[in-house]
């Protein structure tokens, strides 16, 4: 089978454990997940469905008191963990990470440093991926991302730049990495609701442009209509529905599923009658 | 002006007013003890013309703002006055003892930086592991447990009874001899400095900790940045401000804590003076000697957080809002 054939993501029977008090709780119940290259995939489901826990296990990120008892996992060619049991070693879990997977945190704001200026940490952080970059070549990729006077913005610290700029920034130092899968959670829940639109229309089309695969973690249903080409529909763990983004979010056929559906096209339409 | 600039004025004009409040402070408490001067001297059996002849002698009779206004005007051109008990300058004697006590704090200060940051950042970034946990709290345990009268005799008696090589006694002049000082206050430094640095690694310890779970760490975790590449980066710098706050603090308690040392190790330097002099109501002597403690703490205290604006611009920009 070649590469491109290849789903760049592969989860089988995949289940996450939480550390918690008087045992355990079970984050992800055995997921069974194809990512094709190229897909934009949205994830969606409640609080607690085990959204970001799958985003967090594709590349390794999952925090010290969650475990992947069993299952597979494999991102980008890279197995994660495998079904014996065997986990990726530090040094490859890095190298997927630094070269083949970005993640877009939901606080952009949050997921800069705080104590350095945006050039400085833009250019630390190409140059420990092994990419240098000039001071012009960022200034391009932060226009790439629509920031005017890039030049300027460079000299800031994150304190100093709106949530919608800060996440403008974080996409930027995402996408200048040229990674293959492009993980965002949440990306706009932290910010107003004039600029999310904004935001999400550059995530997708730097994905198109530099043909990275994009999963997208969201409660957003209508946005992830309009953006993604597919969906899963996540509950207690599990993958309960999945296809394309036409079928599950408009004629779901999983109860659950379409409970979720009507609960937030009910939600939206309050929201707009406000 | 730069608003950095203008924080920085802040602050200086914040720390002459508290210089200010400082030495009301100083002076005004001393003149609530009960007893005085002219009786530490004159002792009990002494007549009230006596008394009277002696308190006009030294000024004492005049009302206490003439005496705080002739104070204060003269510590601003570094005259404190003269001793009441042993009729020396009070600045000639601090000028003999600041290098003693400044050596002590410094050495003390230094071990708490050299040691104590470095050793709390390895247990905060080994936090997960058992091991580093264990190690964070017997340190910090037993540093904060072991206070310096109980740590100073015991390190003098081991040392004076099973050891030589350190001349703890015969101290040099700083400007004679400052290896020999050195030397010779490694051990009361060393004391000194026990319970400082287990606080300061016990602290940083637990700023690393937090710093570690911050989503800009997750963030760089994700981008696939090496260990101390992160450390280097990011952790580091994020925890400076914190630290730099603790130093200030520790400042404090060293200049506190060397009063102890100075008695238990018989050094002499400003602390031993102070207590001297408090013993012997010497007022000119205590308040030279604590607005000079003051005057320490306050300016060092100003300088970190100036420090800390460098590290980190949310300082100034908060003072700012």
């Amino acid at each position: 089978m070649s590469e491109q054939s290849e789903p760049i993501v592969a989860v089988d029977g995949l289940v996450a454990e939480y550390d918690a008090r008087g045992g355990v709780a079970v984050a992800l119940a055995g997921v069974d997940l194809r990512i094709s290259r190229g897909e934009r995939l949205g994830i969606v489901g409640e609080s607690g469905s085990g959204k970001t826990t799958l985003a967090l296990a594709l590349g390794g990120l999952l925090p010290g008191n969650c475990r992947l008892s069993s299952g597979v996992v494999s991102s980008c060619g890279t197995t994660v963990r495998a079904g014996d049991g065997r986990t990726a070693r530090a040094d490859e879990l890095r190298t997927l990470r630094r070269e083949k997977i970005a993640f877009i945190a939901q606080d952009p704001a949050a997921s800069l440093d705080p104590t350095t200026r945006i050039g400085r940490q833009f250019a630390v952080a190409m140059k420990a991926q092994g990419r240098p970059m000039t001071p012009d070549e960022i200034d391009e990729a932060l226009s790439a991302v629509r920031i005017e006077r890039p030049g300027e913005v460079r000299r800031l610290y994150p304190h100093q730049v709106s949530g919608g700029m800060a996440q403008r920034i974080a996409i930027a130092m995402a996408v200048a990495r040229r990674p293959q899968l492009l993980i965002a959670d949440e990306p706009t829940a932290a910010l107003d609701v004039e600029v999310r639109s904004e935001v999400l229309s550059l995530i997708v089309r730097l994905a198109a442009e530099h043909d990275i695969t994009l999963i997208w973690v969201s409660h957003d249903i209508p946005a992830v209509r309009r953006w993604c080409t597919r969906a899963v529909v996540m509950n207690d763990g599990r993958v309960v529905e999945q296809g394309p983004v036409d079928r599950v979010l408009v004629e779901p056929e999983h109860p659950y599923a379409r409970e979720l559906v009507n609960a937030l096209r009910a939600g939206a339409g309050a929201g707009e009658q406000r | 002006m730069s608003g950095v600039l203008r924080w920085i004025l802040t602050r200086l004009l914040v720390m002459g007013v508290t210089l200010l409040g400082a030495s009301l402070v100083i002076f005004f408490a001393l003149r609530l003890l009960p007893g005085g001067y002219e009786s530490v001297v004159l002792g009990p059996l002494a007549s009230e013309e006596q008394r009277q002849a002696a308190a006009e002698r030294w000024g004492l009779d005049q009302p206490l703002w003439v005496q705080y206004w002739e104070w204060a005007r003269g510590a601003l051109t570094g005259d404190f006055g003269i001793s009441l008990i042993s009729q020396v300058p009070v600045l000639d004697e601090l000028q003999l003892r600041m290098p003693v006590t400044g050596t002590l704090a410094l050495m003390a200060l230094a071990a708490a930086v050299l040691v104590g940051v470095p050793l709390g950042i390895l247990t905060g970034l080994r936090s997960t592991r058992r091991s580093g946990g264990a190690a964070g709290r017997l340190v910090a345990g037993l540093g904060i447990s072991i206070p310096e009268f109980v740590l100073g005799p015991a390190v003098l008696y081991v040392v004076s009874v099973r050891m030589s090589g350190f001349g703890v006694g015969s101290l040099s002049r700083l400007t004679e001899d400052p290896v020999g000082l050195v030397r010779a206050l490694v051990l009361p430094a060393g004391v000194l400095a026990f319970s400082c640095v287990a606080v300061t690694a016990r602290t940083t310890r637990d700023v690393v900790m937090g710093v570690l779970v911050e989503p800009h760490i997750t963030a760089a975790v994700a981008r696939g940045e090496r260990p101390w590449h992160i450390v280097r980066h990011h952790v580091l710098r994020n925890s400076a401000v914190p630290i730099l706050t603790l130093l200030g603090t520790i400042t404090a308690y060293l200049l506190g804590g060397a009063v102890i040392v100075e008695t238990v190790f018989n050094i002499p330097g400003i602390g031993s003076y102070m207590i001297t002099g408090l013993g012997r109501q010497d007022y000119a002597v205590v308040q030279a000697s604590v607005l000079l403690a003051a005057t320490l703490f306050v300016v060092i205290n100003a300088a970190l957080e100036i420090a800390a604006t460098f590290v980190d611009p949310r300082v100034s920009s908060k003072g700012r809002r």
